[in-house]
């Protein structure tokens, strides 16, 4: 750490505030490097008092090696680790005084705008940061407890590129979690904003799906009853996800977070990006392909809700065997992992797939197996539901809401609690309705879905069903009407 | 389970009533008296305008689609209503806008991009990448990170199919679309208001007599039209209209908002009329030279 150019900048920036551990930093000696307090001794702010070295022989020591950094990070006075390189916040082209209620506290410890008022709920070490929970390309996960109430949570760190300002992933997650609110999506408590790095707060989960299956599954297989109620919730959040018009894109067992309640909630929204868009930051970035669509491993981009069906369905899978339903390597092994399962797709089974970027003509010819002796452990009618998952073609997958009213799912308890609930919330608001009561969902002739205007993630669905008009100089494709899906339809059961 | 723009954030949190507004501003002017005092700025609406030129003017040259360019003006808007412009460079809050909202339309431009058309069609531009970075920072914070924009362009493809609109009309109720972002509207009324006004006065207005050109006489008249095809629903002479009429009366379409956005949209036709490029570019210099905000 440069001490003149922090002082500088604290002068510079700070004229108003002094808080008490800055103050020091002027009048600090000049230095003999020393390492910098860590994340990990931050932890303990309190055990170096209670450590039986001598005060004098301590001080002595604290003489020699200090420096402003070391100061102001000393874990005494904060449990904030200190920062890679300090940035300047808020400059003065740009003041804000009052952030009352943000819910983004920008704090700058190099000194710069005081913020008159904070809440302290919203300070990063109003948390106490525990062990690391992962590991992704542009964030690390720690379990935290916050201070107040002990409360545990999931501290998501990003870091901050100033080429790039915040990462538009972390921008589309955090916008997208503040309107998805949902049980099977897991709840964002907060945003705080650092000098270098952003902190979302998230509900604590114990463990990831992957992690659950590993440590309670026989050889990662789950048992029945558990997997129906997974598979329900997930398909819960999916649907959401999808009324919201909300693609996913990212399913697989590591972003479904497990609690010790035996509630599942859809994570990492954000991660998955679009392609086709650069994001240069994470170029090297390897995302798994294990439960990537077939039409989207052959390059479309029209695709559509039905890519999350299909992870579903691999899901769905890997959760009575314990190991991936399509372990592929590379795009063409994944997509001939598939192919060997549910046979080699042809014009004739899936009109317009000689169109797709990918296909190739010579795509090895493989017969449809029969999944049922693939996946001995699955009942008669649980296969049904896994087969109208893992169609092929996007348009014959079922959709979300579909696949919850799947017979399969007709002796699940919570099940039976949710059609309740609706059942009572429907004739509540007809009855709200006949009382007049105040217009809280206006009517709109065609019902909701017709205008909600919603939020598609995607920038894919550019295809060609706009009307020539609705070129780059009116509007792009972007939200595009919902995809008709089949309706959920069981014939023979 | 609820479609989205019911459940939104914007509906929740960004949309006000008129009154709501200017109070929110009032206390933001109180609290800046002298600043408001010293620097006088042009009306509300008439810097609206510059700032939509403004970034049309940034966004041309890198090919920005007009979806993110109104998310950047909503962005601009709402971010005004809780911090006084005068304590802001204008030309970092747009620039700024327009680059998250890219961003978040999913058409993402680089930072060094962004500065660089900001330096071409300001003077009173700042210098350096990290400036966007940090006021990025600031507007995520002052929307609470709601970030996400419900637009009337995708109500008005809804509403093409329903009524068959010809091309002229659709085009000229996307201008009018386009139009609304100068205005408060986007904080006052849902998207779905804001595209079934368009659509009204675009069938009422008749392009193909009028031209494109949208005048506040012709906004005038329009008004009339839907006030006497309200009263007397029973006349067959205008089929359009009357079509229209009484597919807005079967439905429980808020009239008084429509009426409103209409009236809305007249005075900002007529107040256009006065608009010069050159009093809202010295007053808004005026004021980020004085104070050095451009350093």
């Amino acid at each position: 750490m440069d001490l003149a150019k922090t002082t500088k900048s604290r002068n510079a920036r700070a004229a108003r505030n002094s808080p008490s551990i800055g103050s020091e930093s002027p009048r600090c000696p000049p230095i003999v490097k020393t390492a910098q307090p860590t994340s990990s001794s931050a932890e303990q702010p309190r055990s170096s008092t209670s450590t039986p070295t001598p005060p004098s022989a301590r001080l002595a020591i604290a003489n020699q090696l200090t420096t402003a950094s070391a100061i102001l990070w000393d874990p005494k006075h904060t449990s904030r680790p200190p920062p890679g390189k300090l940035k300047p916040t808020h400059a003065g082209t740009l003041s804000v005084a009052n952030r009352t209620d943000s819910s983004i506290s920008v704090r700058n410890l190099g000194g710069g705008q005081a913020i008159p008022v904070m809440d302290n709920r919203r300070h990063p070490s109003s948390f106490q940061q525990l062990e690391k929970l992962g590991e992704g390309t542009y964030a690390t996960v720690f379990k935290g407890r916050n201070r107040q109430t002990g409360e545990l949570v999931a501290l998501k760190e990003i870091h901050l590129d100033s080429e790039e300002g915040t990462p538009s992933t972390a921008i589309r997650e955090i916008s997208l979690m503040k309107e998805l609110k949902h049980e099977n999506i897991v709840l964002l408590h907060d945003v705080i904003h650092t000098e270098n790095k952003l902190m979302l707060v998230f509900e604590f989960m114990d463990k990831d799906l992957k992690r659950y299956m590993d440590s309670r599954g026989d050889r990662g297989a789950l048992d029945p009853p558990t997997i129906k109620s997974f598979m329900y919730q997930l398909l819960r959040g999916i649907a959401f996800c999808h009324d919201n018009r909300v693609l996913h894109r990212d399913l697989k067992p590591q972003n479904l977070l497990i609690n010790n309640r035996g509630q599942l909630k859809l994570a990492d929204f954000g991660l998955a990006r679009a392609f086709g868009i650069p994001v240069n930051t994470f170029s090297n970035e390897v995302v798994t392909l294990w439960y990537r669509a077939p039409d989207v491993l052959l390059g479309s981009r029209t695709y559509n809700t039905s890519i999350d069906i299909w992870s579903a369905g691999c899901i769905m899978a890997e959760m009575y065997t314990g190991r991936p339903l399509f372990p592929g390597t590379t795009n063409e092994d994944q997509l001939q992992k598939i192919f060997r399962l549910m046979g080699t797709p042809s014009e004739r089974s899936w009109p317009g797939i000689s169109q797709l970027p990918e296909y190739k003509a010579n795509f090895p010819v493989f017969a449809t197996q029969d999944l049922r002796l693939i996946l001995p452990q699955v009942d008669q009618v649980g296969l049904n539901l896994l087969n109208s998952m893992l169609q092929l073609r996007p348009e014959m997958r079922v959709s979300a809401s579909a696949a919850l009213n799947h017979p399969w799912f007709n002796d699940l308890p919570q099940k039976q609690q949710h059609s309740a609930q609706a059942m009572a919330n429907a004739q509540a608001q007809a009855h709200s309705a006949q009382m007049g009561g105040y217009h809280q969902v206006p009517q709109v002739p065609f019902g909701n879905e017709y205008f909600d205007g919603s939020y598609v993630t995607d920038a894919i669905q550019q295809n060609g069903s706009w009307p020539s008009f609705f070129d780059d100089t009116y509007c792009d494709g972007y939200y595009v009407t919902g995809p008709t899906q089949p309706t959920g339809h069981w014939p023979f059961l | 389970m609820a479609a989205s723009y019911w459940e939104s954030t914007q509906r929740k949190f960004w949309t006000f009533t008129k009154q709501q507004l200017s109070l929110e501003r009032k206390k933001l002017e109180e609290s800046e008296r002298n600043l408001v005092n010293m620097y006088p700025l042009p009306d509300r609406r008439l810097v609206s305008i510059y700032y939509s030129h403004q970034l049309s003017k940034m966004a041309r040259p890198l090919g920005i689609r007009q979806q993110a360019l109104a998310t950047a003006q909503v962005y601009v808007r709402r971010f005004y209503t809780k911090v006084e412009v005068r304590r802001t460079n204008p030309a970092l809050v747009l620039a700024t806008a327009l680059y998250l909202a890219c961003k978040m339309e999913e058409c993402p431009q680089h930072i060094r991009m962004i500065l660089a058309e900001a330096r071409h069609c300001w003077d009173t531009a700042f210098n350096d990448i990290s400036k966007i970075g940090e006021c990025e920072f600031t507007l995520i914070s002052e929307m609470n990170s709601q970030l996400i924009i419900h637009h009337p362009y995708r109500s008005l493809a809804e509403l093409q199919n329903q009524f068959q609109l010809t091309q002229e009309e659709n085009t000229l109720a996307w201008s009018i679309i386009n139009d609304h972002y100068l205005t408060d509207l986007p904080l006052l009324h849902a998207p779905h208001i804001i595209a079934i006004t368009a659509m009204f006065l675009a069938v009422v207005l008749k392009p193909t007599q009028g031209g494109l050109q949208v005048h506040a006489a012709g906004v005038t008249n329009a008004l009339q039209a839907l006030g006497n095809a309200r009263n007397a629903a029973g006349q067959g002479t205008q089929n359009r209209v009357q079509k229209l009429v009484d597919w807005l009366a079967e439905s429980s379409v808020d009239m008084e908002a429509v009426v409103e956005c209409t009236q809305e949209l007249i005075s900002l036709y007529e107040i256009w009329e006065s608009y010069t490029d050159k009093t809202c570019k010295d007053q808004i210099a005026k004021f980020v030279k004085a104070r050095g905000l451009d350093k």
